[in-house]
């Protein structure tokens, strides 16, 4: 499970400090596919973010035994400049993955690259871009996998491909999201945490929690 | 599916700064020329520079060599302005990466450092190399104070390019302010004439530089008929720790609010 506690994050601005949310202490249950709804501007993002470690609290901590993946969106650390290949090493150096050979060719394999695997990432469409972040994350076993909006882009064939592997993660590792597609939240997770107001509240049943959300 | 290794903190530390190490290379390789300009590009100029000043002086600076006298200005001139430059844009330049939990500042950081000093020791042998096949009189007195002023050096510019990339997260004009202040530091730092060759009274005025001191310093190390008159040892060990000191501080407070901006 994955812990927050005493979490305060506020953006400085020339009208005071916003708060985002303030002290607040929350767990997120083990075993369970977890959507993360709220209005825009509440802080899902952030909270993401805050989850993941791409971003900082301003008092607080997380505190997870948990291997969580990066928040998988568009074409997170890919570097233009980079190939293919040299950025999924870079991406499987950092992240720890122990044979990255294996780990190359599961990506091609997945993102369906083919030749343009070797060319550099500047010559990439924005789909290719996002299929190459996409598949280096999927093809890594986490914990727990942070899917923000990850699973729009790309070709038809590519998001039945995401959707099939998505799925078939769901039984052996858990799956937090963030969607403004309901049909999409429901096909993976099970259960929600409504983000209203700066408070976290857990709903085990997400038809109840997309009532609940849709009367806010 | 790929396996993901429980890892010690240290070996974290070094996948992370090795990873964006590469990245460096290959980045810095993307066009024809590759590598080879960032060694290339700083050895041509160093020699022109100095071959011509050398030739125009008829040899002799104060008991140095002129092209030597130059020579080891430059060489450190450049790695300050360089590794400072290069910090100080480092958070900017690294900020995608920060999305993984692994990746910190202080890493790209350090990569970023390593690959200088890296490209720096490949300079210096290519100079040592093309010196020595025009039959130039290499003499180095004091190799070890040669070496500690270079690392000194390394690591006060490496401190003020941490305040400076810290600096510019919260305040993007910085960068600007820090291009006005870099401009001149090529020319005060002494690297075309030496301390001697001013008068005292104004000594003042230039001795608050580093970069002078470790210069001269450098120039007495090599040939001690040269003289250190003016500069001190002491001053340039106080502030590179004084520096590193200021710029880890900086770092712990602020690193985890400059990389949210």
């Amino acid at each position: 499970m994955i812990l927050l506690e005493n979490l305060t994050k506020y953006y400085p601005s020339s009208a005071g400090k916003q708060f985002v949310f303030e002290n607040i202490n929350f767990t997120f249950p083990q075993g369970k596919n977890i959507a993360i709804l709220g209005s825009n501007g509440a802080g899902k993002s952030t909270l993401f973010r805050i989850i993941a470690g791409s971003e900082y609290p301003n008092k607080g901590q997380v505190r997870t035994e948990l291997s969580v993946s990066w928040p998988v969106a568009l074409a997170t650390g890919v570097h233009p400049l980079m190939t293919g290949r040299e950025n999924t090493r870079f991406i499987g150096r950092v992240n720890g993955v122990a044979n990255l050979d294996d780990f190359e060719k599961k990506v091609i394999e997945f993102s369906e690259l083919g030749t343009k695997f070797d060319l550099p990432v500047r010559t990439y469409s924005s789909g290719m871009r996002s299929r190459l972040s996409f598949a280096c994350c999927i093809s890594i076993d986490f914990d727990v996998y942070l899917i923000d909006e990850a699973t729009s882009v790309g070709d038809l064939q590519f998001r039945q491909k995401a959707k099939t592997a998505l799925l078939n993660k769901k039984n052996i590792a858990n799956i937090i999201m963030v969607s403004h597609d309901l049909s999409e939240l429901e096909l993976f997770c099970d259960s929600a945490v409504i983000l209203h107001e700066g408070k976290l509240e857990f709903y085990d049943n997400l038809e109840h929690a997309i009532d609940i959300y849709k009367g806010l | 599916m790929a396996k993901v290794l429980r890892r010690s903190l240290s070996k974290i530390w070094l996948d992370v700064i090795y990873a964006i190490f590469l990245r460096e290379v290959k980045s810095n390789s993307s066009d024809k020329f590759g590598i080879a300009w960032s060694v290339i590009s700083p050895v041509a100029f160093i020699f022109m520079l100095s071959y011509l000043r050398g030739r125009m002086d008829g040899g002799d600076t104060h008991g140095v060599p002129t092209f030597f006298f130059m020579v080891y200005g430059m060489i450190l001139v450049q790695f300050f302005l360089g590794l400072v430059g290069s910090v100080s844009t480092a958070l900017k330049k690294h900020k995608p990466l920060y999305a993984f939990r692994q990746v910190q500042p202080i890493s790209s950081i350090l990569a970023i450092t390593l690959f200088e000093c890296l490209v720096k020791v490949f300079v210096i042998l290519l100079i040592g190399i093309i010196c020595f096949i025009l039959q130039f009189d290499i003499h180095i007195n004091d190799p070890l104070s040669l070496l500690f002023n270079l690392f000194k050096v390394a690591v006060f510019s490496m401190s003020i390019g941490v305040v400076f990339a810290l600096a510019t997260c919260y305040v993007p004009e910085v960068d600007k302010i820090k291009l006005l202040l870099l401009r001149p530091m090529f020319f005060i730092s002494g690297v075309f004439f030496g301390l001697q060759d001013i008068p005292q009274e104004y000594w003042p005025y230039l001795t608050w530089n580093p970069v002078l001191h470790a210069i001269e310093l450098t120039r007495y190390a090599v040939y001690p008929a040269y003289g250190n008159a003016g500069v001190s040892d002491l001053y340039l060990n106080v502030f590179t720790l004084a520096s590193l000191g200021v710029a880890l501080v900086c770092y712990h407070i602020s690193w985890k609010q400059a990389i949210s901006r």
